[in-house]
């Protein structure tokens, strides 16, 4: 009798414990239901996050992605059409001197810093000229290690000189020193004097890292600044957990930026409703709440309980989410009223050689040859296939989709796409190596090949290894964490590389200097592809501006380095976002991240 | 007992150095500044960057520093990559580690210890070779799969279903901000932890109790009349405590490292992601400062076991 009373109580007690904790639970809960009176966003960002919320410190699309909140640039790229550029802090575009030489700026007026104990009073002042010529010299203050001076460097005229004069004086970096190419007309008005008539400086200054920040914070703040930031963005920071979680709140004193007009968008985008709050002041939401996630399943399923407004597709939930033959959103997906939209990055994925490599490199007809064998004998269509569901774009060429200068369907007039193993053959026979043996020493050839060792990569390696072999090669991978990787790149020690290249600026210029000869390694030019014709036309681009002349110098750019075959390549990666019902205006787009401020939800729907 | 801590502290001391010094020559084998010089960096960004780092000083040098720095518990220096000073990063991370692993170790201990009492009570029946059944069990699951099972199922699942909102699929929030978070945010990885270590332990403790069972003084204490349980309980289980308490002794030290997969997974800004990333990203001063703090934590916890077998065991003396 004793005994089964107490088997009784164990069921009770179970109860007992789940009621306790739910009832515990359910103290944390309160303060949800408090929140939803405003409006909130739940968005993800995957990995740890930004590592500094300091423009001038920043470098990830992570960073991009928080500081863009709270700072911003002088201009930006349209939400509606992310190829035009519209001003943000400036009243204007900027207008350009005949000689292409000066850009004068104006500042658009009542644009005030958020609200912080550096200034007086504690309220934020208005932004002058003075802010955009002390931002921009910071990225020359070596107390940031020049980290982000590649984007201004050899641009504006004095700035060079002063960087050498200020960081070799021995003093505190001197921001009131004058530089020649920084011109005050007032306080509201500027202009930048370039060294050389550079069209892309005007990308330059789209840049997170050329945001506008105030004098008195990083003054104040020092080495806590990227901690407490203060810009002019449309949230202000609230709480930043590293690695964790980042809080923004609305911004209450933000200047007047609309919402695009309905003319902006395009037809597809208008019949998804996008044009619907057009002209209506931004933000929209109270209060931003960015997730930290590094790896892909807690993501995947706090966007499936509706907790995330949108979330990219993880390769491996691809299937769940979409059909992967027509890449169309599977209906059990859009019943729940979740939408889906691509966004094509601006990426170049390869497998690059050293030109210098005694092997592989060269440009005599022999070592173009040897490349271009290994080149057809790669298949990245089964690569795209096996690790990608095929949803990446293959193209020839180092230009990625929807930019000038990239091939009519991926395909340039002159390729050396695989997989094509007798012409791959007949290649290593003109090379002097037939079946991967020299013709005349009978020596095997060995290709080295080095790549970071994520797991991704060293399944890739395997697939290229298996590919290239069929050619009688011996290829070896060579898997080391990312910096060695960089360091073997660096150094000239790697004679075959995986990488990839995010586009800073959506303009080919971009990739194309990735083969100028002067930014050899330690510079961009992993390849140290060096070739006088290309160089030549490389400085010419740099001074034009858009249209056919200079598309048509791209093209021929691009072709000479398909025949070249400096790299294996390319492949492009298509991201998918999936859009939950209750976030509206939603269109991601990796190019530029100021675009959340235009988001808004309907709570009523979630 | 004073004399024999001051004398295990004053030979362990050349121990402590030497780790140091191990992981700071480890640490060099590559250098670090290409991972954080940027895009299209310029030599002279690169030994500014060197320099900065403290790495282009003699490595005496910076040993010594990094000596003087733990002498003095000066943890001021900035991560390389986080920009805030390590012995915030590191205190920041220990409270959300030991909300897992404080729990879960209590909870397995408790469990294990019982579970394995009542196998080894009921030694070479059905219930016994259940037991252990379930222990190799849970032991052989990967983690991994509880993972991904337990945020599906434990969190996600009832939440959709059934509107039980009870387990977060991720993140954390601090228990000093309220029980509830501990339960809505720890709760479902320490139950994973308790069912993943759950296995290892109960089958080491009754390997530990069946042996003592075959001792003398069991013996003797059947012969005197003393029931089963009380020789159980009571004997047995007080002579089983020394490796009992070794192994968890020997846990203590890992409590405050945290789970790398754990806190991975579940977004719980512990010391375990917090070395892992620092690894990634080779951020040495957090390495470095992580390892100073753990070796000293662990040869404590060496002295202090010495210290609690004396306690527990008057037949030990320490000399």
């Amino acid at each position: 009798m004793t005994i089964k009373t107490k088997r009784s109580r164990l069921p009770r007690l179970v109860l007992a414990a789940c009621i306790l904790m739910g009832f515990v639970a359910g103290v944390q809960a309160a303060p949800d239901r408090d929140a939803k009176q405003t409006k909130t966003l739940q968005l993800p960002m995957r990995t740890d996050g930004p590592k500094s919320l300091d423009p001038a410190q920043g470098s990830t699309q992570y960073d991009n992605m928080a500081v863009s909140q709270i700072y911003e640039t002088l201009m930006t790229f349209a939400y509606a059409d992310p190829q035009r550029l519209e001003p943000l802090l400036l009243a204007e575009l900027p207008t350009r001197s005949p000689d292409g030489l000066t850009l004068s700026f104006k500042l658009k007026p009542g644009v005030k810093f958020h609200d912080a104990d550096c200034f007086a009073g504690g309220k934020g002042r208005e932004v002058v000229s003075d802010d955009v010529f002390f931002s921009l010299k910071r990225l020359a203050d070596g107390t940031y290690q020049y980290k982000n001076w590649w984007l201004l460097e050899g641009s504006i005229k004095g700035l060079d000189e002063y960087k050498a004069t200020q960081n070799a004086s021995g003093k505190a970096f001197d921001y009131d020193a004058p530089v020649e190419g920084f011109v005050k007309v007032s306080d509201r008005e500027f202009q930048i004097v370039l060294t050389k008539p550079v069209f892309k400086f005007q990308y330059i200054l789209t840049m997170f890292q050329t945001s506008i920040v105030p004098r008195e914070a990083v003054e104040k703040y020092g080495k806590d600044f990227p901690f407490k930031a203060v810009g002019t963005g449309p949230f202000v920071l609230d709480r930043w957990q590293p690695k964790q979680s980042l809080s923004l709140v609305r911004n209450s004193a933000y200047h007047e930026v609309l919402y695009p007009a309905r003319d902006e968008w395009n037809d597809e985008d208008r019949r998804r409703r996008l044009h619907r709050p057009a002209g209506q002041r931004v933000p929209f939401v109270d209060r931003i709440e960015f997730s930290m996630y590094v790896q892909e399943q807690p993501m995947w399923l706090q966007f499936q309980a509706g907790q995330l407004g949108y979330t990219e597709v993880p390769a491996e939930y691809f299937e769940e989410a979409f059909d992967k033959r027509t890449r169309e959103l599977k209906p059990e997906t859009s019943r729940r009223g979740v939408t889906a939209h691509q966004d094509a990055l601006l990426d170049f994925i390869f497998q690059g050689f050293n030109m210098e490599d005694p092997v592989l490199g060269g440009l005599s007809p022999e070592k173009r040859a040897l490349r271009q064998a290994i080149h057809l004998a790669t298949d990245l269509d089964e690569i795209n296939e096996a690790f990608y569901n095929g949803i990446n774009e293959v193209f020839d060429g180092p230009i990625p989709v929807a930019l000038d200068g990239h091939p009519k369907d991926g395909r340039a007039p002159q390729s050396y796409r695989g997989s094509d193993l007798p012409r791959a053959r007949a290649k290593l026979i003109e090379a002097g190596w037939p079946e991967g043996k020299n013709a005349r020493t009978g020596e095997q050839l060995v290709i080295r090949y080095y790549t970071s060792n994520a797991m991704l990569n060293q399944q890739q390696s395997e697939m290229l290894k298996r590919q290239i072999e069929r050619l009688g090669v011996k290829f070896e991978s060579v898997m080391v964490d990312f910096s060695t990787l960089i360091e073997a790149c660096d150094n000239r020690k790697a004679p075959m590389f995986g990488f990839a290249w995010g586009s800073d600026y959506p303009d080919a210029e971009n990739n194309l200097a990735l083969f100028y000869g002067p930014n050899e390694s330690p510079g961009a030019n992993h390849f140290n592809y060096k070739r006088p014709e290309y160089d030549a036309m490389y400085q010419q681009i740099l001074v034009m501006e858009p249209g056919p002349e200079r598309t048509a110098i791209y093209e021929k750019m691009r072709d000479m380095l398909i025949e070249d075959c400096p790299y294996v390549g390319s492949m492009g990666r298509t991201r998918f976002y999936l859009m939950a019902p209750w976030i509206l205006n939603c269109r991601p787009t990796e190019r530029m991240w100021s675009w959340i401020k235009y988001l808004d939800v309907d709570d009523s729907k979630r | 007992m004073w004399p024999y801590i001051a004398r295990k502290l004053l030979y362990n001391i050349p121990v402590y150095l030497g780790i140091i010094l191990i992981v700071m020559v480890c640490l060099r084998v590559n250098d670090p500044a290409s991972a954080y010089v940027g895009k299209s960096a310029s030599q002279e960004q690169y030994d500014k960057l060197r320099a900065d780092m403290g790495l282009d000083e003699p490595f005496v040098v910076q040993y010594a520093t990094f000596l003087r720095q733990v002498v003095t518990l000066d943890f001021s220096e900035r991560s390389w990559e986080q920009k805030r000073p390590v012995g915030e990063i590191l205190s920041a991370s220990v409270l959300p580690s030991l909300s897992i692993t404080l729990p879960a170790l209590i909870l397995t201990t408790l469990v294990a210890v019982t579970v394995s009492l009542v196998a080894a009570y009921l030694r070479g029946t059905v219930t016994d070779r259940m037991l252990m059944f379930g222990a190799v069990l849970g032991m052989s699951v990967s983690l991994l799969v509880y993972v991904v099972l337990g945020q599906y199922f434990g969190a996600y699942w009832p939440k959709q279903e059934y509107g039980i909102d009870l387990f977060a699929v991720e993140g954390y929030e601090s228990i000093l901000k309220g029980p509830g978070n501990w339960v809505k945010y720890c709760m479902l990885p320490v139950l994973i932890t308790v069912v993943l270590t759950i296995g290892y332990d109960t089958r080491f403790y009754r390997a530990v109790i069946v042996e003592e069972t075959s001792r003398d003084y069991v013996t003797t204490a059947v012969a005197k009349g003393a029931t089963k349980p009380k020789i159980m309980f009571v004997h047995v289980l007080k002579n089983a405590m020394i490796p009992i308490i070794t192994h968890v002794m020997i846990t203590l030290p890992f409590l405050v490292t945290g789970s790398i997969v754990m806190e991975t997974y579940f977004n719980i800004p512990g010391m375990g992601r917090t070395l892992i990333t620092a690894i990634n990203s080779k951020d040495f001063p957090v390495i470095q400062a992580f390892t100073a703090v753990f070796a000293a934590i662990f040869i404590l916890s060496n002295i202090l076991t010495d210290v609690l077998y004396a306690l527990v065991d008057p037949r030990v003396r320490l000399s």
